[in-house]
């Protein structure tokens, strides 16, 4: 089989596994020195860390590349952030030893209306919603993804017994919730860049390949960087990274979660609907023309449902190509 | 009183208003989504359009291919919840 780079590596499950992962480390924060320093001009690395995964790999990556007296950590938590977040961002900057500053954006958050916007749009949809008493969440239906037809968004809320209720989104309450959430990942861009330039530092972006390529940022938020050292990176590869930087095992063992609304939200109910090594391998497939046959085979699936995926795929692609253009001049 | 016919052609006007295609190019046996005529916020659009047009509620398990793939299948999906929601309300 002929892959679309031209190499003849037959696809298998361990397709994406690097044959060194010391290698690709070298060579990334390589680059990330020389663009930094040389490239940018800039002293050092500011990176926003959620005791992620994909954050703390960056800030890894950057101690590597610069030394950890170079590197500053920044914690963005709000009201709605979960603890754990703040305590893993904390245990990943002792590990690598750089210098942290917390920054609360709740009061920006408050100042911009964010959650009272948010939560007057879930209130248009459920009218007994208060944000006192109950928790939030959007997602994807589930049922979209082995179809045709694009994806819809639902809101579920859940009370303080915990019983869940949950309603297909119409337009408006939809654009007004993701609107108004998106003030957080802006804030947080601006935070981080406060500090960057504070000091003369570049602010380092932490999305991967798939967020990247089927829109899962903010435009100006969190896609917003001067470096995106991982953003060629499949998230099975991010974790081979992770592995090899020794990154503390709780973070390594958490699900990537969305951290956006108040209710618990692990990112494949979010936005991803599939589990990350099973993406992995269909985005490989999809990005180098190999047939629905053979992923099937590998994944052990129809070929049937791997052509929807494929379309489900390319169709994200096409219709978040908005948030990866550069301003259009004349 | 909304006939299959009438339906087809509000869905049709709604179709052609918010997706800027001209007319010529989408006929009623048009795959509005595997063309990329409408996308998921057209798609959502359209569940608001039949519930504020026709009071029609769309559940999760309706969302498929066969209801709304196209402008034919758009408007016999809303003709058979009002032809539905007629005879429970009689």
């Amino acid at each position: 089989m002929v892959l679309k780079n031209n190499t003849l590596k037959p696809f298998s499950e361990n397709i994406l596994n690097f044959e060194s992962v010391e290698k690709e480390v070298t060579r990334i924060s390589g680059k990330l020195k020389d663009d930094i320093l040389r490239v940018l001009k800039r002293k050092g690395a500011v990176i926003g860390i959620s005791g992620g995964i994909d954050s703390s790999v960056t800030l890894a990556l950057a101690v590597n590349a610069l030394g950890a007296d170079k590197v500053t950590g920044i914690m963005l938590p709000e009201r709605d952030s979960s603890p754990e977040s703040k305590e893993l961002a904390l245990k990943l900057a002792n590990k690598f030893g750089v210098q942290t500053i917390e920054e609360n954006i709740t009061g920006a958050l408050d100042g911009f209306g964010c959650y009272e916007r948010r939560d007057a749009a879930v209130a248009n949809v459920f009218p007994e919603y208060n944000p006192k008493d109950y928790k939030m969440k959007i997602g994807i239906n589930h049922s979209g993804l082995s179809q045709f037809l694009p994806p819809v968004f639902s809101i579920t809320i859940i009370n303080w017994e915990g019983i869940e209720k949950r309603k297909i989104l119409p337009v408006k309450e939809y654009l007004q919730i993701v609107a108004a959430s998106n003030f957080k990942q802006r804030s947080r861009m601006s935070m981080l860049y406060y500090h960057a330039e504070r000091m003369h530092y570049a602010m380092i972006g932490t999305p991967n390949k798939h967020e990247v390529e089927q829109g899962f940022f903010v435009k100006n938020g969190d896609g917003g960087a001067d470096i995106m050292p991982i953003a060629h990176l499949y998230k099975s590869q991010v974790y081979q990274l992770a592995e090899y930087l020794e990154i503390p095992r709780e973070i390594i063992n958490r699900t990537p979660t969305s951290d956006t609304y108040t209710a618990e939200q692990t990112q494949e109910e979010f936005f991803f609907q599939m589990p990350y090594q099973e993406m992995d391998l269909i985005w490989y497939g999809l990005e180098n023309e190999i047939s629905a046959d053979e992923v099937g085979r590998v994944l052990n699936k129809k070929a049937e449902e791997i052509v929807l995926i494929y379309n489900n795929l390319r169709r994200k692609q096409k219709t978040t190509e908005y948030l990866r253009m550069a301003a259009i001049t004349y | 009183m909304n006939n299959l016919h009438q339906v087809q052609e509000k869905v049709r006007q709604f179709i052609i208003n918010t997706s800027y295609i001209p007319a010529e190019q989408v006929q009623n046996d048009t795959l509005i989504f595997a063309q990329g005529i409408m996308d998921s916020m057209g798609f959502i659009s359209i569940i608001d359009f039949i519930e504020d047009s026709f009071s029609i509620s769309a559940t999760d398990n309706e969302l498929i291919e066969a209801n709304f793939e196209s402008i034919d299948a758009i408007a016999q999906f809303v003709s058979r919840k009002i032809q539905l929601a007629n005879c429970l309300s009689t």
